[in-house]
This record gives structure tokens, C-alpha cells and sequence, in this order.
């Protein structure tokens, strides 16, 4: 496991750093330092192996049953990579320290690199592409996280959102080409794909997975067309981007087309998009560099030129081309992070990276100067340092590369780029260190501390080294790195030498200084023609596509949620009907063998009344008194319709709940308007009528299509099993009670809430707003006589009937019509027109037995008893019975379904109760404040909608 | 323990809570612990309930002892069984939570009875094998949460307590509709008895529009295009623990239902069924991010991605083949987390910062950056960022995509992702890293109201982080409880085979 320490050590040491912020920050950086240190230390004492030629591997499962381990190879690219990462990383830890303010919290700083440290070197260590991706998402997000450290300014937070969603979107894409990658390879470890290259190759999946691929890496490289984050990334303070955005993060999609090339490359279409794609990169980027006036934007857009350069060297197939590739990224990352941390040493020391503002700054800074001065040569390709070597190399591979037939393409416009690349590096040291100072400054830049300048120094010792002597400095690492890329293929012998001889390599570039002078004599004409062109503004771009998706979105949304419930409703039910439709005509229909009933007059006349008061629920739906009254006519119809198909007890129930529902609609009535409010258009009611009418036919049809043919039903169980099995001969009940016990179960509860929700709903109608508007409203004129005697007397005599009739309808249910739901319907009936008759104060004085309690207390029975059945090891609810001989009553028989019975039958009447309770109280506070005085100023609530059943406390209430 | 006890008490338990706290109607204290027990004894009923189920495979219990189809038959199988102990695992979090703000007055009018009622359906759901019965826990869930939505309601509730009550009416209406059709044409109500029944029917096409009713009844309650208005009609309204439960649960058991009639019932009845769950999945996944990027408030944000990824849960059922159910599975018990956590966390942010405005937030990173950190948590995971519990799900369906040759609802999916993280950027960006607007912030959380609001929400990051890092056992469920689905037999036999004693 050492291998995955490597990654996991910065990773968990990323919590070292802001433990520490309480020391000094020298502190913080050494608790950065720290595991970066132990982290190199482990893999310089792995690199021995790997120069000899051995791949030390790892492996530990993660999940195996999706093709992911946590598998970690070193090799000659990774042992590369990761000692470029860890060793930069070091010195970037110790420059940070000096570099940000007293004010930037440090110890997030480090931590952000640490977590990207971890994640980049794990990227490179990875032996398992899943595992690689979970990495490079790590990457991306580090990299979000450091871009916009300095989250107080909107150009850090845009750049880090750009480079996130850009990079991130590369990583999708990339995941899903790793996840085709793995399909045609049949393994998802790294070394496996690495073997079956031509397998790969010659697979169908190969195209969609190699531009997939090509995704991930071409964003995370900034490759045109996705170059533009990288100048935005660099709102991160400077040592991220000397870090991530020119040495390290970058380079990810580079070691990606580096590590997969064995299994990728080879074929003409790699060749075509990859050697293009980066050739045109290291064209655009260095044209844009030569004209921006910001040091770190120079760079940026520089960093975006090299990246394509090495991107186009993988993609000519060629084995010498790899070995420049490799020795390039060598090269690259020591001059150009020593670029940045110079340019940070002078934004630091000027408080400006404005190239126009700046000059002369030599001869106040020396030791910077020298240092930039020999970066900036060797990245515009000066003799005697790395960056030369490289070039050359890079102009003697495109000298040989073809395109389409033609030798000359490619290796003029890769002389063009090297010519921009001495142009702008030209200017960025020159601008900056010589000439003329050309601000004042109000205290004069000086020499930065040794903390700043001495990673740099570090970083150049090898451009003059390398420089000088390649072959024995570079020669190996080069040499192993390339082996491990080329993989199987082989490479040809690594020669790396300051001199060649003359080759077209050294006309080439000789040709790129010379250009390049003139170009810088003639900078002037050539911005001006430039400002002439059309250039494209790549975030303006983002920004404008990023707002178009936002605005569309947003009339997308808009469209979409209208907030109108009766187009919502339209939709559904249309959309309904589309599937429907769909499902029946997808398939064959054949009709039903059943034949038709005769139709008798009774069930006519009932079904002409039900289609009549439906069409006059429909015309009159504004009235709501009148659809009360056709709502209960069409639950009478169909309580009627149960009788007619032998239910008697479904009838029951039906009618009784029409009537307690339609008296506590009426009750809630007396609180709204009259009327609904009037709906526009006839257009509109045309089409909303038509949808119904569809739906109403289609439902219509499928009935017909059902119950047109026989089928074999569980209700014969029931029928046969309701006397011998449930202890009842009524089968209904004993569907209810026992066969299907459980939904009762369930609805009961459904009430019981449902009493609960009226409760929620109308305890706020007398606090706030709604309690305002009671105080407001003023009840229409009421009955002389709120509470005629009569009812009076009536109700209170039928009190004990309706309760006995209550009783006897529960215990008869088993086996005749009846039980404890229609029995608790009746009760409550009973007890509401005790509300009605004499007003709710007076009979809620007389309630003994709170509603709320007799719910609880019905649900509690019934579920107590179901468990009770555990007790005898059977499931829950399984119910039993037996005959007992009671004096007087004779042979009675009760069942233990009887007690959940009982527990339906509290919990029904405690929820009507409680409904009725609570409108009443609503209705109370209305009506006292409807006759107060000092409510006529108000202006007149709605008129009163339903006759008065006045529920107000009488003032003779109290007289009995 | 017998198994009958183990599938009944995670119904029973929270029945129990919802009938004592109504009796104990206003004396508070006595109700918070009547809660916490019963979510405490929830979450180990279904951790035992979970036990048995992967020890004996699917179980079965038949309730009042009636032999199968003709009595109702409570099932577990694996999925059936980790929804539940998810559910328990929301309940515990959730009426944690709730005890942080506001408490008082949401207890005074119903708080705990109506949670529990709706625990209570939302597991009767999960476990039933019945379709009659399913509906009947539709019901219980649509009333609770009509109450709980209404609760404490001002005007902006009602309005959404209206619109979220009718719409979801017509809803369970179409799923009646479907089950009285379904009655009429293979005379029973028993899933297991449905799914030996249904091919033998003959009437293919009126199976394949039964099929679709209910598919449209089960779409609308998990908020699928074009079903959804309810959704956002309703959820930014409600407060923090409210709009936390419901994300976590009430869409998914319309998915849950999804999943199991469509797995279990109309495998192969019409044609259609892959491409109408297809293009439906991809639209809700399209539509719903696109809402998010609209908005900018949280909770409305929020709550259209709900809706984006119910449509990657879909992308598993349309493609069904056992690794795409799989990856459903996996999806859904990750988004559960997620998304209810989010909502928690949002609350948190509104507390600390004063609203759910993204335009009146800001400098919460600098204020709190645990806030930060415990926020980054479920919506990297929500964005299915590495390597967190939302990577794991996106990539079990994008693989199950690319395999089950549907690569453009793969695509779909990842284009959706991006814009998933894109919305989570913005509500970062936003809140955290902008400066601060002027005026006056609220004071920073402290004291028992921070132990209360952020401890749910740390215990439910870190089953995020769990379930991202240690992911081979829950990867394990999943598939098995993806053969289960795909498989069939040993459902059925559970159920009709004489399963229980």
C-alpha cells in the first residue's frame, strides 16, 4: 500500500494546515511541507525499482462489483509526474508562505493544495481508470476551491465557476469514455487496457470512446476550443497559478493522452484530432499572448500554447515525437512556474501586472531580474537552456509530420508558433526588467525576501543545467518516461544533445528569431490590424451561453409553471390520456365474449340523473350551494347504484357520509363567498371541456372493455370463506373487518388525520390575517330563531334512538348490513344535530369524551388488537371467534374483529366531531364579530351562501 | 424474532406514535419523547427487518392469517426493506431537527401526530403487496402531508396546500381508476398474484393502458414531466423539516411503486412501457434542472432538482435490466439522504443568514465554514461529484446505459449533472463566497439550536461520506436487490408459496 499512500498522505494532510492556524504561519507552511515531504520521500525510495525497469503495483479492493479498485501502478510517466508534482509542490508551499497577505486565511490555502496535491498524484498513479476518474474530479474541484481563494472578488469566484464547469464537464465526459473504454478492453485496470491496445482499436466503441477521452483531456488542457478558462483561472493568488495552472493541473489532460497512448493512439483519427487540435491550441494561445498587457495573462495564454504544443507532439504517433513531448513537459514546468512566481514577485513587490506600467525593474531587483531573464530565454527557446533543446526537438518532429500528403503544413505553422513564442516571451521579459520605468512609484520596488525568490532560483538551476547537459541530467528520466508512454511499441534511442548539427530544426528556428525581431520591430502595425479583426471575447462567450441557458431555462420554467391549477390539471389529464391511448392501441384488443345486459328503466332513469346533474354540476360550478346539492345527488345515485348490486352496506355508508359531509360543507359555506370567481373565455372553457369529455370517454371505454369479459375472482374466496373462515355471513363486513382489514385499518388512520389536518388548517384562521378577516366579515341576516325548540326538543329525544340504532347497527354488522364505520357515522350524526339544534357551547359543555382522545383511543384499539393476534403466533390482525351464551341476549357470538369494529367506530365519530368542532369555532368568531360595532366602518364582508344553521350559542343555552 | 412481527412493526411503530401523541394532544413533552422513541425503535425494527430480509431472502407476512391473494400480504424484499430503514433513519433526523425552530407553535397543532402518520404510510407503502392496499397508503400520506404542509399556515401554504391536495387527488384517482380496471380484468389485488395473472389476460391492449394509468398515477407522485406542477407548487413554502421529509420520501414512493408494478407486474405488457419511461425520464431530468437554474431561492431550487433526479431513477426502471435497477436502487436511497439533508442544511443557511434568498445572502464561508463544509457535502453528492454517495448511483446508471444500449439517456444524464453542479456552484457562490449584503445579520447559530439544527444534518453527511467511501457493501444491496427485482420468482414465491408460517 505504499503506492496509495502517496496520493492519501497530502490528502489527509490536508487537515494539518488549518489545525495549525493558531501558530505562526510558518507553522501553517510547515504542516503543508510536511506531508508533501514524506509523500516524495516514499516515492524517491520506490524510483530505484522503477529505473531499473520494474512497475511497482498496488491493489486493494473498493468496489469490485462495479469494476473499481483502488489500484496504484508506478511506472517511468508516473514516477515523472509525481515527482514534478510533489517536488513543485514544495517549493510552491514555501513561496506561498511569503506570498499571501496577513489577511488570507493560510491555513485554507494549504489545505485547498494538499487536497489538490493528493488528488493530481493520485491521477498519475492510478492503475484503474474509474479510480483516475475519481481523482480528476478531485482536481477539478481543489482547483474551483484555490481559483477562487480569494472569494471577495467577483473575478475569482466567475474564473473558479468557469474552470469548474468547464473541467468538470471534460470530466463527464471523460467518465463516460473511461466507462467505453472499459467495455471494449474488458477491464477496467489501467495495465490490462495498456496490454490490449489493438483489442481496443479495432472496437466498435473505440471512436465514441476516443472522443470522449479526447473531452476530458482537451478541456482539463485548455486545448482550443476550451482554452479560454485557463487566463480566467488566473484570478487565483499566483503560486496556484505557477502550480496548477502551468506545472501541474494542466498537465493532466497531456499525461491522460501520455497514458493512454499505447491503447489510443496509432490510428488516423488520432492522429488528425489530437495533432490538430493541438497545433491549432499553440498557435491561438501564443498570438493572444503576444498582445495582453497582464504579466500572468501573458503567461496564462503562453502556458495555453506550450500545453498544445506537447499535445500535438502525442498525437503525431511517432516515437521521437513522444520523447520531445515528454522532455518538453520536463522543460515547461521549470521555466514556466519560475515565470509565474516571478511575475507574483513583481505583482507583490508594484502592486501591478500591468506590462504597460512596469519597466526598468531590473536594476531595482537584480536577483528577480536575472532569474525571470533566463526563464523568459529559455522559454522562447534560447541556446544553452532546456527550453531550446525541446523546441528543436518539437520543429525536427513536425518537420517529418505529413498532413493530407503535404510535409510543409504543419512544420510552417509550428515555426509560426515558435516565431510568437520568442515574440511574446521577448516582450514579457523586456517590458517588464528593461527600458524605462514608466510609473513612478510612490515607494520603489526593492528585492523580495529570499522566501520569494529562492524557489525560483531552484526551478532555474535546472533550465541552465539541463540546458547544458542534457544527455547526462535529463537523458534517463526522459528515457524512462517515454518508454513508459510508447509501452509495448517500443521507442527509438533517446539521443539528447545540444548540438545536432544543422538540421531544419535549426534553420526553423533560426528562421523563428529572425521573424520574430521584425515581428516586435512592426508590433505596432500588427496590433493595430489585429484590433481591426474580429476577435472572439471567450468569456463574453461563456457569459452570453451561460445567460441564454439561464434566460431560456427561465421561459422554459415560466412556461411550464404557470401556477394556474386548471391548465396544470389540463395537462395532467392530457398526458394521462396520451399514455393511455398509447398502452391500448400499442397492442392488440379483442373484445369481450360477455354479453350485454338488458338495459331496465330504473338503472336508466338513475343513470339519466346522474349524466343531468353532472352536466348542471358543470354549468353551475360557480353556484356553490347548487354544486353542493349536485354532488350529493350524484353520491345518492351511486348509493343507489351498491343497493342495485347487492351492497347494502356500501349504500349505508355511502348516504351516511353524503350527509355529514354535505352538513360540514354547508357549515363551511357560511364562511365563503356565494359565488366562485367567474373564469375568462369561452375558448378556454371549450377546450378544458373537450379534454374532460376525452377523458371521461376513455375511461369510459376501458370500463367497457373490462367488465365486457369474465374473469376469475378472489371474491369467490371471500363469499365461500366469510362464514366458516371470518364468523359472519355478512361478506362485506367481513371483507372490511377481516379479509382486507388492513386498509380499514389504513382509512381509519386517513380519518383520523384527516381531523388532525382540518385542525392544523383552521387553527390559523383564528390568529393573523385570517382571524382579521373573520373580524371583518358580517354574517347575512340570521333566522329569528337561532335555535327553534322544536329541533330542540326533536333532537334531543332522538339522541338515545340514534345511539341505540348506532348499537345495534355495530353489533349486527358481522352478519347483516351494518358495523362500526356506518355505526360511528350514525353516532356522529346523532351528535352533530346536537351541535346544530342547540349550539356548539352547549353541547361542547356537555362532551365528555374530547375527540382527539377518541381517536387516539379508536386507532389504539384497533392496532392493539391486530398485535393482539402475535400473542398466539399468528400475523397481524388474524382475528378469531366464538359463540357464548349470555343470559337474557341468548346465544351471542362475538369475534375479536368486533374490538377492531369498535376501534373504527371511535375513531369515525372522534373525527366528525372534531371537524364539526372546529368549524364551528371558526364560524363562532365570525359571527361575534360580525355584529360587533365597531366592524361597520369595515366594508361589507360576502353575503352568507347557505340558510343559517346557526351553530351560535343561544342565549337561552345554558337555561336547561 | 418471527418475521411476521419484524415486516408489521415498522408500520405498527409509527401508528403506535401517531395514535399516542393525538391522545397526548397538547401536552408537548410527553409527545417529543413518544417520537423519539418511536423513531428510535423504528430505525432498529427496520435494521432487524433488513437482517432478516438478507437472511432469508424475501419474506412475507399475511395479514388476519388469509392465504395469499386473498387476504393483504406485507412483503420485504431487499429493496422494500432498505427503504424502510431509510425511512427511519429520516424520521429520526427529521423530528431531531423540527425541535430547533419554532417548535412550540408547530406542536401546538399537530406536528407530531401528522409525522408519524405520515412515517406511517410511507413504510405501509414500502412494505405492502397489495395493490388496493398501496393505495390505501397513498391516502395516509396524502392527507399527513396535506396537514404538515398546512401546518403553522399562512397564506402562501394554503395556496400550495390546495394545489398540492388536488393535484395529487387527481392522481390517486387515476391510480383507483387503474386498480378498479386491473380488478376488472384479472379479479384480484395480490402484486404477486397480478404478475402470474396479467399475461394470461389476453386483452393486451386494455393491460397496456391499465398499465399506464397506473404508471401516470405512481408519475405524478414522484413528480415526473409532465406530471410535476404540484412540486414546486408546494415545497418552497413549507418549513425546513417539513420540506426535508417530504423531499426525501413522498416522490420516492411514487418511484418505489414505479419500480415494483413495472418490475413486477407489467414486465413485457406493451411495447411502449421502455420508451414512454425513456423519454419521460428524460425530460423530468432536463425539465427539472432547467427550473433550477431559473430560480434563486434554495428551496425552490431545491425542489426542482428533485424532480431533475427522479428522472435518473427512471433512467434505471426504463432501462431494467438488473444492473440499471440496481443503479435505481443505489440512486434513490443516496437521494434520500441528499436531498432531505440540503433541505436541512438550507434551513441552517436561512437561520444563520436570514433567508432562503440567494440575492440576500453571503459571506457564510468566512462566517461558518462548517456550514460550508456540511452544505458542500450533499450537494457535491447531489451533483455526483467522487467521491461521494451521488457518484456511485450516476455512474451504476450511465454504465447500465451505455451497456443497456440506451447510451443517449446516458448522455442526457451526464449533460444533466453538469448543470446539477453548475446550480450547486450557484447557490456556493452566492451564499458562501460573495460578500455579505449590508444590514444587519442575524447572530450566528449557537448553543442547543446549532447542536439540533447541524447534528441531523452531520449524521446524515456522514452516511453520505459512508456510502461514498465504503461503498462495496452498499454496492452489494443494490445489486442484489436489483436480481431480486429483475428476477421475479422469488417474490412471488414469498407471496403465494406459502411464505408465512
Amino acid at each position: 500500500m505504499t503506492l496509495a499512500l502517496i496520493a492519501l498522505i497530502p490528502l489527509l494532510g490536508a487537515c494539518l494546515p488549518p489545525l495549525t492556524t493558531r501558530s505562526s504561519r510558518t507553522v501553517t507552511a510547515w504542516a503543508a511541507a510536511a506531508p508533501t515531504l514524506l509523500a516524495l520521500l516514499i516515492l524517491a525510495a520506490q524510483a530505484p525499482a522503477v529505473f531499473g525497469g520494474e512497475v511497482v503495483r498496488t491493489s486493494a479492493e473498493w468496489v469490485p462489483r462495479i469494476g473499481l479498485s483502488f489500484s496504484f501502478m508506478l511506472d517511468g510517466l508516473g514516477l515523472f509526474f509525481a515527482g514534478l508534482i510533489l517536488g513543485i509542490g514544495l517549493l510552491i508551499i514555501a513561496y506561498a508562505r511569503h506570498y499571501l497577505g496577513r489577511r488570507d486565511p493560510i491555513g485554507r490555502f494549504y489545505a485547498y493544495l494538499l487536497l489538490f496535491q493528493g488528488a493530481m498524484v493520485g491521477i498519475v498513479l492510478s492503475d484503474n481508470i474509474l479510480l483516475l476518474v475519481v481523482f480528476w474530479e478531485l482536481t477539478s474541484l481543489s482547483s474551483f476551491l484555490l481559483i477562487g481563494y480569494w472569494n471577495h472578488l467577483p473575478e475569482g469566484r466567475q474564473g473558479a465557476r468557469m474552470a469548474l464547469v468547464v473541467t468538470g464537464g471534460g470530466g463527464l465526459a471523460l467518465l463516460a469514455g473511461m466507462l467505453l473504454l472499459g467495455q471494449a478492453a474488458g477491464s477496467h485496470e489501467l495495465s490490462e487496457i495498456l496490454a490490449r491496445g489493438e483489442e481496443v482499436r479495432a472496437s466498435p466503441l473505440y471512436m465514441p470512446a476516443l472522443l470522449l477521452v479526447l473531452l476530458g483531456a482537451f478541456t482539463k488542457s485548455a486545448q482550443f476550443p476550451f482554452h479560454f478558462w485557463l487566463p480566467h483561472a488566473m484570478a487565483a493568488p499566483t503560486p496556484v497559478s505557477a502550480y496548477l495552472h502551468s506545472a501541474t493541473m494542466v498537465k493532466a489532460g497531456v499525461f491522460l493522452l501520455a497514458r493512454l497512448w499505447p491503447a489510443l493512439a496509432g490510428t488516423d483519427a488520432w492522429f488528425v484530432l489530437v495533432s490538430l487540435t493541438g497545433l491549432a491550441t499553440m498557435l491561438v494561445g501564443a498570438w493572444i499572448a503576444l498582445f495582453k498587457d497582464d504579466l500572468k495573462a501573458i503567461l496564462a495564454y503562453s502556458t495555453v500554447s506550450h500545453l498544445g504544443m506537447m499535445t500535438m507532439l502525442l498525437g503525431f504517433n511517432t516515437g521521437i515525437a513522444v520523447i520531445a513531448a515528454v522532455f518538453h513537459i520536463l522543460n515547461h514546468a521549470t521555466f514556466k512556474a519560475a515565470l509565474f512566481m516571478s511575475a507574483g514577485i513583481v505583482d507583490h513587490e508594484t502592486h501591478t501586472r500591468d506590462i504597460r506600467k512596469l519597466g526598468g525593474l531590473y536594476w531595482l531587483m537584480p536577483v528577480t531580474g536575472t532569474l525571470a531573464l533566463i526563464a523568459g530565454a529559455s522559454m522562447a527557446g534560447v541556446p544553452l537552456l532546456n527550453g531550446f533543446l525541446s523546441k528543436e526537438m518539437m520543429l525536427d518532429a513536425a518537420a517529418e509530420a505529413t498532413l493530407a500528403g503535404n510535409g510543409w503544413v504543419v512544420a510552417t505553422l509550428a515555426t509560426l508558433a515558435a516565431l510568437l513564442s520568442v515574440a511574446y516571451s521577448a516582450r514579457f521579459v523586456f517590458g517588464t526588467f528593461f527600458g524605462r520605468p514608466r510609473t513612478a512609484f510612490e515607494h520603489p520596488p526593492h528585492e523580495p525576501p529570499p522566501g520569494l525568490w529562492l524557489p525560483v532560483a531552484v526551478l532555474v538551476v535546472p533550465v541552465v543545467a539541463i540546458g547544458l547537459l542534457p544527455g547526462p541530467l535529463a537523458g534517463p528520466i526522459v528515457e524512462m518516461t517515454a518508454a513508459a508512454v510508447a509501452g509495448p511499441a517500443g521507442l527509438p534511442p533517446v539521443k539528447l544533445t545540444l548540438w545536432h548539427g544543422i538540421t531544419p530544426a535549426l534553420v526553423m528556428s533560426v528562421a523563428a528569431f529572425a521573424g520574430a525581431a521584425l515581428l516586435l520591430l512592426l508590433i505596432h502595425h500588427v496590433e493595430r490590424a489585429r484590433l481591426r479583426l474580429w476577435r472572439p471575447e471567450a468569456k463574453a462567450m461563456f457569459d452570453a451561453t451561460v445567460a441564454a441557458a439561464v434566460a431560456g431555462a427561465r421561459r422554459l420554467s415560466g412556461g411550464l409553471h404557470t401556477g394556474s391549477l386548471p391548465r396544470d390539471l389540463g395537462v395532467i389529464v392530457l398526458a394521462i390520456l396520451a399514455v393511455g391511448l398509447a398502452g391500448f392501441l400499442g397492442a392488440t384488443h379483442a373484445p369481450g365474449a360477455r354479453e350485454v345486459q338488458p338495459t331496465g328503466i330504473p338503472a336508466l332513469a338513475a343513470w339519466v340523473i346522474l349524466v343531468a346533474a353532472c352536466a348542471g354540476l358543470a354549468v353551475a360550478h360557480r353556484n356553490r350551494l347548487l354544486t353542493l346539492i349536485l354532488t350529493s345527488v350524484v353520491g345518492l345515485i351511486v348509493s343507489l347504484a351498491f343497493l342495485q348490486f347487492s351492497a347494502p352496506d356500501l349504500a349505508m355508508t355511502q348516504i351516511s357520509v353524503e350527509v355529514v359531509t354535505t352538513i360540514l360543507l354547508l357549515l363551511a359555506l357560511n364562511l365563503l363567498p356565494k359565488t366562485t370567481p367567474a373564469e375568462p373565455g369561452t375558448a378556454r372553457k371549450l377546450r378544458d371541456g373537450a379534454i374532460a369529455a376525452a377523458a371521461g370517454l376513455g375511461a369510459a371505454a376501458l370500463a367497457f372493455a373490462a367488465m365486457t369479459r369474465d374473469f376469475e375472482t378472489i371474491s369467490t374466496y371471500h363469499i365461500e370463506q366469510s362464514k366458516p373462515g371470518g364468523g359472519g355471513t355478512n361478506v362485506v363486513n367481513v371483507i372490511l373487518v377481516d379479509f382486507r382489514g388492513f386498509d380499514t385499518f389504513g382509512e381509519i388512520i386517513v380519518l383520523g388525520i384527516a381531523a388532525l389536518a382540518i385542525h392544523a388548517l383552521l387553527a390559523t384562521a383564528l390568529r393573523g390575517a385570517a382571524a382579521r378577516r373573520l373580524d371583518a366579515m358580517r354574517m347575512g341576516e340570521v333566522s329569528g330563531d337561532a335555535h327553534p325548540l322544536m329541533l330542540v326538543v326533536a333532537t334531543r329525544v332522538l339522541l338515545p334512538l340514534a345511539l341505540t340504532l348506532a348499537a345495534y347497527i355495530f353489533l349486527r354488522g358481522h352478519n347483516q348490513p351494518g358495523g362500526g364505520f356506518i355505526a360511528g357515522l350514525i353516532a356522529a350524526i346523532a351528535l352533530i344535530m346536537q351541535y346544530m339544534a342547540s349550539g356548539h357551547a352547549w353541547a361542547a359543555a356537555r362532551a365528555r369524551l374530547q375527540p382527539l382522545t377518541m381517536i387516539g383511543a379508536g386507532v389504539l384499539i384497533a392496532g392493539l388488537t391486530g398485535m393482539g393476534s402475535w400473542a398466539f403466533g399468528r400475523p397481524f390482525l388474524t382475528s378469531t371467534f366464538g359463540y357464548f351464551h349470555l343470559p337474557i341476549a341468548g346465544e351471542v357470538e362475538l369475534a375479536s374483529a368486533m374490538a377492531f369494529d369498535l376501534g373504527v367506530f371511535l375513531t369515525v365519530v372522534g373525527a366528525v366531531v372534531l371537524a364539526l368542532s372546529h368549524i364551528a369555532r371558526v364560524e363562532q368568531r365570525a359571527e361575534r364579530s360580525g355584529h360587533a360595532p365597531e366592524d361597520a366602518a369595515l366594508p361589507p364582508g360576502p353575503p352568507t351562501a347557505a340558510p343559517r344553521i346557526g351553530l351560535r350559542t343561544p342565549a337561552y343555552g345554558r337555561e336547561d | 424474532m418471527r418475521t411476521d412481527w419484524l415486516i408489521a412493526l415498522p408500520i405498527l411503530i409509527p401508528l403506535l406514535a401517531c395514535a399516542l401523541s393525538a391522545a397526548l394532544w397538547g401536552r408537548a413533552r410527553a409527545q417529543r419523547v413518544v417520537t423519539f422513541v418511536a423513531a428510535a425503535a423504528l430505525l432498529l425494527a427496520s435494521a432487524a427487518l433488513v437482517a432478516a430480509t438478507l437472511e432469508h431472502g424475501v419474506i412475507a407476512s399475511q395479514m388476519g392469517d388469509w392465504p395469499a391473494p386473498f387476504g393483504i400480504t406485507l412483503v420485504s424484499d431487499l429493496l422494500a426493506a432498505a427503504m424502510v430503514a431509510i425511512t427511519a433513519l429520516m424520521y429520526a433526523a427529521t423530528a431531531v431537527y423540527a425541535q430547533a425552530e419554532d417548535v412550540e407553535r408547530r406542536e401546538a397543532e399537530g406536528w407530531h401526530p401528522l409525522l408519524a402518520a405520515l412515517v406511517f404510510g410511507v413504510c405501509g407503502a414500502f412494505l405492502t403487496g397489495d395493490l388496493f392496499n398501496l393505495y390505501v397508503w397513498f391516502e395516509v400520506m396524502l392527507i399527513a402531508a396535506f396537514g404538515m404542509l398546512v401546518l403553522g399556515g399562512g397564506r402562501e401554504q394554503l395556496d400550495a396546500g390546495v394545489k398540492y391536495a388536488v393535484l395529487n387527488l387527481l392522481a390517486t384517482t387515476v391510480f383507483l381508476i387503474g386498480v378498479g380496471m386491473l380488478y376488472g380484468l384479472t379479479g384480484t389485488l395480490n402484486l404477486a398474484d397480478l404478475a402470474r395473472r396479467v399475461p394470461e389476460v389476453g386483452n393486451d391492449g386494455a393491460v397496456g393502458a391499465v398499465a399506464f394509468l397506473l404508471l401516470a398515477g405512481f408519475g405524478a407522485k414522484a413528480a415526473v414531466f409532465p406530471l410535476f406542477f404540484w412540486l414546486p407548487a408546494a415545497y418552497h413554502t413549507a418549513a425546513a423539516p417539513v420540506a426535508a421529509i417530504f423531499a426525501a420520501m413522498l416522490t420516492k414512493v411514487g418511484v418505489y411503486a414505479i419500480i415494483r408494478v413495472f418490475s413486477l407486474v407489467f414486465v413485457g405488457s406493451s411495447e411502449w412501457i421502455p420508451w414512454v419511461l425513456g423519454g419521460v425520464a428524460a425530460a423530468t431530468m432536463v425539465t427539472g434542472v432547467l427550473g433550477a437554474a431559473a430560480h434563486w431561492d434554495i428551496r425552490r431550487i431545491l425542489s426542482f432538482h428533485i424532480i431533475s433526479q427522479i428522472g435518473y431513477m427512471l433512467v434505471g426502471i426504463a432501462i431494467a435490466t438488473p444492473l440499471a435497477l440496481a443503479g435505481a436502487v443505489l440512486y434513490i436511497v443516496h437521494h434520500i439522504v441528499v436531498k432531505a439533508n440540503l433541505f436541512l442544511v438550507a434551513g441552517a443557511m436561512r437561520r444563520t443568514g436570514g433567508s432562503f434568498a440567494l440575492a440576500h445572502l453571503g459571506g457564510l464561508w468566512r462566517r461558518d465554514p462548517w456550514l460550508g463544509i456540511l452544505f458542500a457535502v450533499p450537494a457535491l453528492s447531489l451533483a455526483g461529484l467522487p467521491p461521494l454517495s451521488g457518484f456511485w448511483g450516476k455512474l451504476v446508471v450511465i454504465q447500465s446505459g451505455l451497456e443497456g444500449g440506451a447510451a443517449w439517456l446516458a448522455a442526457v444524464a451526464l449533460a444533466v449533472s453538469l448543470l446539477t453542479l453548475y446550480s450547486m456552484l450557484k447557490i456556493w457562490m452566492e451564499a458562501f463566497w460573495k460578500e455579505p449584503p449590508a444590514g444587519e445579520a442575524p447572530p450566528d447559530l449557537g448553543g442547543t439550536t446549532r447542536l439540533l439544527m447541524l447534528g441531523p444534518v452531520v449524521a446524515l453527511a456522514l452516511v453520505t461520506l459512508t456510502i461514498g467511501l465504503w461503498t462495496e457493501p452498499f454496492a452489494a444491496l443494490a445489486l442484489a436487490a436489483g436480481e431480486q427485482l429483475a428476477g421475479r420468482e422469488a417474490y412471488i414465491a414469498a407471496v403465494l408459496g406459502g411464505g408465512a408460517p
